[in-house]
């Protein structure tokens, strides 16, 4: 019974097919016998080729004189020798994988003690190895290519190096439907900043709201789809869930079983406009959400003595860019302004001085915005302003002002001097500081001028 | 019951996927994404009406600093063929657009790639790509197309990568190559002649556009404002420059209009060269939109450079 109805799905199938391409049949037909005829003259073409040659190289064995042979043998003899230099060559790209190294160190002085400002540096004079990374890609395959980001930097307090693979994915090329899937340990796409590595951004620091909200680089174990929408328009759209998300934060408490709600789940949706040839704005919207965050990070105890444990992790966050890059001298000046909005709406479990327990809501947001000009092939200028309410607490707010100006002697060799001076309000316990950084980072071997970092 | 309906659904998807796939291939304009300006008027040149030509650049832009638009994935999306430059010129700008428009036809390595570089001997290779020697030319000049001559090979592969992709068209292509290389051709006869008062005349420019130029009308390609390939000139740099031009005679300053001209404009002052503002890619100044327009300009304004200087 089963072969038989097999036997007559086949039959269908078969069917179907044949009766399609019959219909087809003659129109392919016609088209192949266009090809034929256009084959039949570039053949003749071909042959009246040869017989010129065969002509020449009569009159050649006839003896006629030959007035350029002279220069001709130098000539060759001269694309020889290129050539020759061509194959002594060695480019850092072509070893496979394509490999390359960054560092940056960050020297500063920061006007108050580590406890007073909440850093994780320590006040007063310091000096931070922050990014001693090893960048690595390849394609795997016909199919995806795989990249690693390794980093080591020195602990503040041991000086001691603590290597950490940053990134380590996999990424197929070659998907039908517009279709891009990441996976592994990569920075999943929140907003514009996020995914960027230190010593790419524009300023020496994360902003206040990324470095809280999200905890630093938006980094994540887990897979990220990403699709263009096909139409004449430029639209992306990345959804992604993971283990974990953000570099800085906790992991989830997971306990003995994981359920679904356990996993963070992201997306983003961008898209890009030009205003004029030179200038264009590119908008986008994020979230991020942690159906069970299950304890991350322990409780926290507030001032009046009840203590905070998050249950669910919920970020909005829109961005919008405005660039003036003009065509024919962007290399010597653009101005870009970059904005970030994050709304953080979590859900405590909160425990009061009087041992009741209840839910509770706190919604807080926080926002930077900057502006780069860049005034020279070499030098370019900014100012960062940020600022952000405790996701805990969301009276207790921070404001941060950072003039920079960045000189890049190459594509390689960059120094970034920063002045910083961050505010807090009085509920956040914390005390106004001035800060100054000299960041100085280069790359040597492979480099790429990535997407995410135009 | 369940998988009866399966059933019916795959059977219907093989349907519509074995009829898509019939649908004949030449129904449609070819799609065609190049990097540069010239490489579009070539073409557009073979394809006629039969193509659809996008080019990344619009002419004024550096060769090595297009801006990398989002608004060029959707197109390179659906371009049947990309054709660059090649030799690492698009370094800056290509790479991640090809990842970003997620197109398989134009990766490297399927037809739809056409490296335009593939036949022509590279000048000026490097021997080592140590960045103490800037980095933009890192498999020798990519800079050919300032070559007629050399632009010939563009345009062979060019039309090689379109005959495979739409071999219906083999024979409109054909005639219309044929036409345009006469056409050139004629035009190179008669650039040759006029430049008869350009051999060995010495010349500066900022960047390293002009080697394949100076080799085919015999000039004397004397050296850069620049330091390096992309690396801006340092006060020492100039100095030497300046000096080595006034006692050699160099008679030309050649600046790229997406340079600014304060300097060449000063060494030019202080050497009492002439100076002239030339387009690397059709678009680059007015009156330049073809590929052939564009070298009429840049010998004819050389060759008055030449005159006003005697
Ligand atoms: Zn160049």
């Amino acid at each position: 019974m089963a072969t038989f109805r097999i036997f007559i799905m086949l039959s269908a199938l078969f069917l179907t097919a044949s009766l399609s391409y019959g219909a087809d049949l003659d129109e392919r037909l016609k088209a192949l016998e266009e090809v034929s005829k256009q084959q039949q003259k570039v053949i003749e073409e071909q042959q009246r080729l040869i017989e010129g040659l065969k002509q020449d190289l009569n009159k050649l064995q006839a003896g006629e004189p030959q007035k350029s042979t002279e220069t001709q043998v130098l000539e060759l003899k001269e694309k020889v020798d290129q050539v020759a230099e061509a194959q002594t060559r060695t480019i850092p790209s072509v070893f496979n994988p394509a490999i390359g190294f960054v560092g940056e160190a960050v020297f500063s002085y920061r006007s108050k003690g580590a406890s007073l400002t909440g850093s994780s540096r320590p006040g007063g004079f310091d000096a931070f190895a922050r990014s001693v990374e090893l960048n690595a890609a390849a394609s795997v395959d016909p199919f995806a290519k795989a990249y690693i980001v390794a980093n080591a930097s020195a602990d503040a307090a041991t000086g001691e190096a603590t290597f950490s693979i940053e990134e380590a994915a996999l990424q197929t090329e070659s998907l039908p439907g517009n279709l891009t899937v990441k996976a592994g340990r990569f920075f999943g796409e929140f907003g514009r900043l996020a995914y960027i590595h230190d010593h790419e951004l524009p300023f020496v620091n994360r902003p206040l709201v990324l470095a809280q909200y999200i905890g630093g680089e938006s980094r994540t174990d887990g897979v990220q789809l990403n699709w263009l929408v096909p139409i004449e328009h430029y639209v992306s759209l990345t959804v992604g869930a993971g283990n974990q998300f953000g570099g800085d934060v906790p992991p989830n408490n997971v306990g003995d079983f994981r359920r679904a709600g356990g996993l963070n789940y992201w997306g983003r949706l961008s898209s890009y406009v030009d205003i004029t040839p030179d200038i264009s704005l590119e908008p986008g919207v994020s979230g991020l959400w942690n159906p069970k965050t299950v304890d991350r990070g322990g409780s926290f105890t507030q001032p009046d003595g009840s203590t905070l444990s998050e249950r669910e992790r919920r970020l909005t966050g829109v961005d919008l860019t405005l660039s003036y890059k003009p065509l024919r001298d962007n290399q010597f000046t653009s101005i870009i302004w970059g904005t970030e909005v994050l709304y953080s709406h979590n859900r405590y479990d909160e425990v009061n001085s009087d041992g009741l327990a209840f839910s509770r809501d706190i919604g807080s947001y926080g926002l930077y915005s900057y502006l780069a000009y860049k005034f020279h092939r070499q030098w370019s200028a900014g100012f960062l302003y940020g600022f952000v309410e405790d996701a805990q607490d969301n009276t207790a707010r921070t404001y941060e002002y950072s003039p920079f100006i960045t000189w890049s002697l190459s594509h390689w060799n960059q120094l970034r001097l920063q002045y910083t001076y961050t505010n807090h309000n009085a509920v956040s316990g914390l005390r106004p500081d001035n800060a100054v950084y000299l960041q100085w980072a280069w790359i040597i071997g492979a480099h790429s001028h990535g997407w995410q970092q135009r | 019951m369940k998988f009866k309906l399966l059933r019916i659904v795959l059977t219907l998807l093989l349907m519509t996927a074995f009829c898509l796939s019939a649908i004949p291939a030449y129904a449609n304009k070819i799609t065609i994404v190049t990097t540069l300006t010239d490489l579009a008027d070539l073409a557009r040149a073979i394809g006629g009406d039969l193509v659809e030509v996008h080019s990344l650049a619009t002419g004024v832009e550096d060769t090595h600093g297009v801006p990398m638009k989002p608004s060029f994935v959707p197109v390179m999306n659906r371009a049947d063929l990309l054709i660059l430059v090649g030799l690492d010129c698009e370094h800056a700008f290509l790479p991640a657009l090809m990842e970003a428009s997620k197109n398989p036809r134009i990766q490297k390595g399927n037809p739809g790639y056409v490296d335009c570089s593939k036949g022509v001997v590279p000048r000026d290779v490097p021997k080592s790509t140590d960045h103490s020697e800037g980095d933009v030319h890192p498999y020798g000049n990519p800079h050919y197309m300032l070559d007629p001559v050399l632009a010939k090979t563009a345009l062979s592969n060019i039309f090689n990568a379109m005959a495979t992709v739409a071999p219906q068209y083999i024979a409109e292509f054909t005639s219309n190559r044929d036409a345009y290389l006469a056409t050139l051709n004629a035009k190179i006869a008669q650039w040759e002649t006029k430049a008869k008062v350009l051999k060995g005349v010495k010349f500066v420019s900022y960047h390293e556009h002009w080697p394949y130029f100076a080799e085919r009308f015999g000039m004397n390609y004397f050296g850069t404002i620049e330091l390096k390939p992309g690396i801006d000139p340092t006060a020492r740099h100039i100095e030497e420059l300046t000096a080595a031009m006034k006692a050699q005679h160099v008679t030309i300053v050649v600046r790229e209009p997406q340079f600014p001209e304060k300097t060449p404009k000063r060494i030019a002052e202080q050497t009492g060269a002439t100076l002239v503002t030339l387009p690397i890619m059709p678009g680059g100044v007015p009156n330049t939109e073809t590929y052939i327009k564009m070298m009429d300009y840049i010998v004819n304004t050389m060759v008055a450079a030449v005159q006003a200087g005697k």
